[in-house]
């Protein structure tokens, strides 16, 4: 069942806490979140969120026109961050166009667009003529926009599962490459703060009036963030670290409640760890999923305290940008592969007393080390779970 | 500038619009050997989802799973032991237009369940609980190229996974000032369940499998456009794509749907004669699908 | 014998079927005393957010599913309707 590792060529993420991975890194070490009060929209819910500064003041270039709005003005500024674009070119250039896929993840894409459509209505129920686009009132929005952005012509989908979204799509990108239909995929994800998101989960009474306090005690429910993340993943790239497995699962239990037991979770762990063909002990670092919600963190403390050994190392990093959904995956795909090149291991930002479902791997602060192999775990709403397995460039 | 998947097996069909209420009737206006009739049926009722799931059942949810239910019958197939792929083009349009209405007057008041019912899994998540599979499920789109993305998705699953995988295929009506952009008439699904050629495709007994030497093959192979765009200055968004062009009678019991693109392929299953049909697969790209019959 | 509902307790039941839609469920034959969670009427944590929701728009005020009597508030179709009756503005 093991697959042949698959080289990550190159990376970013733009969050709350930073944009570029230099920037993510120093917030990590540093311990600064990038979580505010609430200032989206124009009747703010009171609660805190992970906002992109600037955005508003950056629409998209004149020739990417058609695509503008929030969601993929984040996307070009996440393209635009180290250097992704050139290392897309190269690849393009290396295997051809038609060869590299674009597999994106979102959850809610550019509803805001739509969102806004709706409070600025022509009388006669039309959209006002500026946001008569249809390619951003759809779901695909994001999909098209960055397909189009990197001038790709290989198979390209916007996969939009929650938050397991742009966890899901490095799966399906290993699977493109081995069934030889790409040799190079880009995969990531975006997501932006819209009212939707924001009154949406409050109505399911999941946000927290107050800072977000992933594992701990008194959590009182997530934050939403929005960020953007890349990566490129290459059949022939000489450097960089390693996709090695990932495992995908449904919970079946509840839209929008965990399974009690963790069943999805656990099975989606032991594919990622059969692909990979190594064992729990072997883990050196888990980014979980740690939405600061209720349920989830519970149910994920208990599944990490049976199967790890003490000493590997597990945090959730939302404390830094927020629940970023769609994006989820990405991010904290991105935040693992940090971890992995420079030794970090970021703790559980805002975590002031772990719940007592917590075992001894996850650590509140920081943990500097030899760090190898790392997992990521996206748990997402509809019961949809990812594990992603990553190992440092000379550790396979 | 061509590549094709192995061989994958078509076991099982589903299908679903007012006026086409199931694979049997479809099939029999396709092949023009009746005409479809005029009463539209209102949605299937879901009842492989527990009482609680099914009266929150939105109409996408519905029609998924309906045609879904019928495929994996068809196929003799247990759902639980299926990986799935969901594909739709809009999601779920009444929700989204319920979502932005609300949130345009009284953003404060939005219901929960309409909320949750508005993630683009919402077919699939509703699926797994309902028939307790925690087999992994996608959910996609790919705009007008939303059938041919997710039927290259499911049969790469199926074939590098070495699983049957089930491939449901949906879009609803526009409401509201939102299908003024993105317009789409009445409800339509299809689903199909794919199994890989080569190996046994899961744990199945020779005996239950014995009906695989008749099975409907399909050869699926990715084509870059003759005239792809490299230029990524160019704003021209105007397919080069020359699709095979839906022929029967079914084309307009479900014309104006966002998922009518399916249709051809559906006809070429309908006709039982081997041949092709070209799908978008995006601007630049086909995907010839190749349709092997015993 | 199912306990007999009051004309408000009518009322609030035709509210729980019509936003839950309760097939099968008619408003009259919902027991005032029977449980509504769990047993009984067989609702969940999503649905007492929904009904929180449509009775605050109906009835002017805010059921919050943080208030610590909600395990007695919602325990039964007449202890809500009791509930509503106490604290409506509309």
């Amino acid at each position: 069942m093991a697959i042949r590792p698959l080289r990550i060529a190159a990376y970013t993420l733009c969050s709350a806490a930073g944009d570029g991975r230099e920037q993510t890194l120093r917030a990590l070490r540093e311990r600064r979140g990038g979580l505010q009060p609430n200032d989206f929209g124009p009747q703010p819910l009171s609660t805190w969120i992970g906002r992109v500064a600037g955005l508003e003041q950056q629409p998209l270039p004149r020739r990417h026109e058609t695509w503008d709005c929030r969601n993929n003005r984040l996307a070009w500024r996440g393209l635009n961050t180290d250097g992704f674009i050139d290392a897309v070119q190269r690849a393009r250039a290396r295997y051809g166009a038609h060869r590299v896929a674009v597999l994106v993840g979102t959850s809610t894409s550019s509803i805001g667009a739509s969102e806004e459509a709706y409070a600025r209505l022509e009388p006669d129920g039309r959209y006002p003529a500026d946001l008569r686009r249809p390619i951003v009132h759809t779901p695909h929005s994001l999909g098209d926009f960055v397909q189009h952005a990197l001038g790709l012509t290989g198979p390209s989908m916007t996969i939009a599962t929650a938050c397991s979204s742009s966890a899901k799509v490095f799966a399906q990108a290993e699977r493109f490459m081995r069934a030889g239909l790409v040799d190079a995929a880009v995969v990531g994800g975006v997501d932006s703060l819209c009212g939707s998101i924001l009154f949406g989960f409050n109505s399911l009474e999941l946000v927290s009036p107050e800072l977000c306090r992933p594992c701990d005690v008194a959590r009182r429910g997530i934050n939403l963030g929005e960020a953007a993340g890349f990566a490129l993943l290459e059949r022939d790239a000489a450097s960089g670290p390693w996709l090695i497995g990932h495992g995908e699962s449904s919970d079946a239990h509840h839209m929008s409640t965990p399974h009690p037991e963790g069943l999805g979770a656990r099975v989606a762990l032991m594919d990622a760890l059969a692909r990979a063909g190594i064992a729990a002990a072997d883990v050196d670092y888990i980014n979980l999923h740690g939405t600061a919600s209720a349920k989830n963190d519970e149910v994920e403390a208990r599944l990490v305290a049976e199967l790890f050994p003490a000493d590997t190392v597990a945090s959730s990093t939302k404390g830094w940008t927020g629940h970023t959904l769609g994006a989820a995956g990405i991010v904290e795909a991105a935040i693992s592969l940090l971890a992995l090149e420079h030794g970090l291991m970021p703790g559980t930002l805002n975590a002031a007393t772990l719940d007592p479902a917590c075992g001894p791997q996850i650590r509140r602060e920081n943990v500097e080390g030899n760090c190898r192999r790392a997992l990521s775990f996206s748990f997402g709403f509809g019961g949809s779970n990812c594990v992603l397995a990553f190992a440092r460039g000379d550790a396979l | 500038m061509s590549v094709e998947l192995p061989l994958v097996r078509i076991e099982g069909v589903g299908f679903w619009a007012s006026r086409l209420p199931g694979w049997g009737i479809a099939r029999a206006v396709m092949r023009d050997e009746q005409s479809a009739p005029d009463a539209a049926r209102s949605r299937p009722t879901p009842t492989l989802l527990a009482p609680t799931e099914r009266r929150r059942a939105p109409d996408t949810v519905a029609i998924a799973l309906e045609v879904a239910s019928q495929a994996c019958a068809a196929a003799n197939r247990k759902p639980a032991e299926l990986s799935s792929v969901f594909a739709s083009t809009h999601g779920d349009l009444a929700i989204s237009d319920y979502l932005c209405a609300t949130l345009a007057e009284t953003p404060a008041l939005i219901s929960p369940v309409k909320f949750h019912n508005s993630v683009h899994n919402a077919a699939a998540g509703y699926w797994s609980i309902g028939v307790g599979s925690h087999a992994p499920y996608t959910a996609l789109s790919a705009f007008e190229s939303t059938f041919a993305a997710g039927l290259l998705e499911a049969a790469t699953q199926a074939v590098c996974d070495d699983r049957p995988v089930l491939y449901v295929a949906f879009d609803i009506e526009a409401k509201g000032p939102l299908s003024t952009v993105t317009p789409s008439c009445g409800l339509l699904g299809a689903a199909l369940v794919l199994a890989p050629c080569e190996a046994s495709g899961g744990a199945t007994s020779g005996a239950e499998r014995s009906g695989a030497a008749h099975a409907t093959r399909l050869a699926l192979q990715v084509e870059a456009g003759a005239d792809p765009r490299t230029d990524m200055l160019g704003t021209d968004v105007v397919s080069t794509i020359a699709t095979t062009p839906a022929r029967s009678a079914a084309a307009a019991a479900v014309s104006g749907n966002a998922m009518a693109a399916c249709l051809p392929f559906f006809e070429a299953l309908a006709s039982e004669r081997s041949g092709e049909v070209l799908l978008q697969l995006n601007r630049n790209a086909a995907l010839r699908s190749r349709l092997i019959f015993p | 014998m199912a306990a007999a509902q009051s004309a408000s307790e009518r009322e609030l039941a035709e509210l729980i079927v019509t936003v839950l839609n309760l097939e099968g469920v008619a408003a009259a034959d919902i027991d005032p005393e029977a449980p509504l969670f769990k047993t009984g009427l067989g609702l969940d944590s999503i649905d007492a957010l929904e009904l929180a929701l449509e009775i605050s728009k109906r009835y002017g005020f805010q059921l919050r599913s943080d208030d610590e009597n909600n395990l007695r508030i919602f325990s039964s179709l007449r202890a809500l309707t009791e509930h509503v009756a106490k604290h409506r503005v509309k």
